[in-house]
């Protein structure tokens, strides 16, 4: 019966955390249609990561490994997951959800005449046939879909939705060459962005908003605080399009979408764009002078007072308690 | 040479309901251009400036779009078109890309594509690397500039902005790129040319002038519901500002938050 395969990420030459998600609910996904769990590593240099994947309860690990797929680019990397597609004829493809894996994911269900699910944050298997949760209009609204069996299904998953896989298993590594592709666009640099803020993977983000009152109150007040609670810190809309911050640290609709264990959200009144992106947050601090601002009613605690008072008191406190 | 933005319109914001039939209902929430939609109509347009040509907004959507479609018109988009037809009414993205596709294939001589990186509302991504892949072209998404497009040797070259990195990529024309907020300043339309354009009808094509017919989407909606309230928050209480922030924090450690 066809199976699962999972698009194994790399991270500085190993298994990536979400592909560690994926292998763990594929093993339960495949279990379910019946069929085997494979992976499929793709790049230049990728055998340590590919005996990962075998450890991590891939019964075949796909190796596609090449020059050519030194970095990625949708031409070659599309060929590489086809070949072990073809090789393993699965029900469900799995992937994250980054930028690359969405650029790879839509074009690779396109190719397939798959069914696609972006930003999945629950899969089941019932009958033979895929069933997916995902949100949309910033997470106001929870899609169910169910997937017509016979038909394969991409799947790109928000990270943190499924429980790692455990070492532990043996599954074996079968290379495949890169079929024949003419890859037509071509990297000639990547450098790191500069002052690049990792915002969706920080554990704690500090975010401000207009109600700080200028730029200069930002700078002075935000970074402190995320420095005293080993956070990264971010922007409402607002502060963002008034120049006081860059965009990359904006978070919400039309920014970015975080999921943090704390996010602090000092004088943020809470517009719907901005829960969009951060609702999901396990626990929720928001500081606002205004006891209707919308930001309490998702905040798990909330002080209503002045930001200029409350947040430097907040970073010396914390500063002592947590001896930083 | 010949640009298309694709446009798509949305809520203001997504404080949406769910009908019982499953569909979204948007009444009383403000319609606006997508806002990474706004960007890629501005990047269109200053190319159209610098190289001249046709500059098509194209819209998969209802009568109800026309609205913003002259909006583009008034930013500077030269033509516009209408994909519209109650078969297109629930698309999923990979479908949506097959009709623009026909849509492009039939314009014949488009060299660029223009998309935002996702609407808004669906924010799956999905549409501009599945028309990429739909008209067999290259893809460069989440672009945040654009460094070079020449007309004469038919190239692009991009910065893909990533989580991390920066990349740049070149690729030959025609091509589908999808652009982020910051690749530019989307401009104000002047008054005196949204009055020139406020009756303005952009062609129609339907699926049958398209020549689609099976767009059946590969899965079935089977139920929509809102998110699972988030349990009930505490306002802190106190004296004074020092004796709430110490009580809160007492909390954020109590409860391993910290």
């Amino acid at each position: 019966m066809p199976g699962v395969l999972v698009y194994i990420e790399q991270i500085d030459g190993a298994v990536a955390g979400i592909s560690r998600e994926l292998l763990g609910k594929g093993k339960e996904l495949a279990a379910a249609l019946d069929g085997p769990l494979s992976a499929v590593v793709v790049g230049q240099g990728v055998a340590e990561v590919a005996r990962q994947a075998a450890a991590l309860g891939a019964e075949t690990v796909y190796s596609v490994d090449d020059p050519r797929l030194a970095r990625y680019t949708t031409d070659g990397y599309v060929a590489a997951v086809r070949a072990a597609v073809d090789a393993a004829q699965p029900a469900l493809i799995l992937g994250g959800s980054g930028f690359q894996l969405r650029d790879l994911g839509a074009a690779l269900a396109a190719d397939l005449d798959a069914g696609l699910v972006v930003d999945a944050t629950a899969l089941q298997v019932e009958d033979g046939a895929v069933s997916a949760v995902r949100p949309s209009h910033g997470g106001n609204v929870l899609n169910h879909y169910r997937f017509a069996a016979g038909r394969p299904v991409v799947a790109l998953v928000r990270k943190q939705s499924f429980a790692p896989a455990q070492e532990g298993s043996a599954g074996s590594v079968q290379s495949l060459s890169l079929p024949e592709v003419t890859i037509r666009t071509e990297v000639t640099s990547v450098a790191p962005k500069t002052g690049a803020v990792n915002l969706t993977d920080a554990a704690i983000i500090v975010t401000g908003g207009r109600g700080l009152g200028d730029k200069e109150s930002y700078y002075r007040l935000i970074p402190p605080l995320a420095e005293a609670v080993g956070g990264a810190y971010g922007a409402s809309r607002a502060i963002v399009d008034a120049g006081w911050v860059p965009y990359e640290h904006q978070v919400g609709q039309t920014g970015k979408t975080v999921s943090p264990k704390l996010y602090i959200a000092c004088g943020v009144s809470g517009a719907i764009q901005h829960l969009a992106g951060m609702r999901t947050s396990r626990t929720i601090v928001a500081i606002n002078k205004d006891p209707e601002a919308p930001i309490f009613r998702v905040a798990t605690y909330g002080i209503v007072g002045d930001v200029q008072e409350i947040v430097p008191l907040l970073t010396h406190e914390l500063k002592s308690r947590l001896g930083r | 040479m010949h640009i298309v933005v694709c446009m798509k319109q949305v809520p203001r914001d997504n404080s949406v309901k769910i009908n019982p039939d499953l569909s979204i209902n948007a009444d009383g929430i403000e319609k606006i251009m997508n806002l990474f939609d706004e960007y890629a109509v501005e990047e269109g347009i200053a190319w159209n400036e610098r190289h001249g040509g046709k500059l098509t907004v194209l819209s998969l959507g209802t009568e109800e779009w026309v609205e913003q479609m002259r909006r583009a018109l008034a930013m500077g988009a030269t033509d516009a078109l209408l994909l519209s037809d109650p078969a297109f009414a629930t698309l999923d993205p990979l479908a949506a890309a097959k009709v623009v596709a026909a849509a492009i294939r039939k314009l014949g001589d488009v060299d660029l594509i223009f998309c935002g990186r996702n609407s808004t509302d669906d924010e799956s991504g999905a549409f501009a690397p599945a028309l990429a892949r739909s008209l067999g072209w290259p893809q460069l998404t989440y672009v945040g500039k654009v460094l070079e497009l020449d007309p004469a040797t038919k190239q692009i070259r991009v910065e893909r902005h990533l989580e991390a990195e920066v990349e740049t990529v070149s690729a030959p024309l025609p091509a589908v790129v999808s652009v982020i907020k910051d690749i530019n300043e989307p401009r104000y339309p002047a008054l005196l040319k949204i009055r020139k354009v406020a009756r303005v009808e952009p062609p129609v094509w339907s699926a049958a002038d398209l020549g689609l017919s099976d767009l059946a989407p590969a899965a079935t909606l089977t139920n929509r519901v809102p998110p699972p309230a988030r349990p009930k928050g505490e306002l802190i209480s106190g004296p004074d500002a020092a004796s709430k922030v110490k009580t809160l924090v007492d909390k954020l450690l109590e409860s391993q938050v910290l």
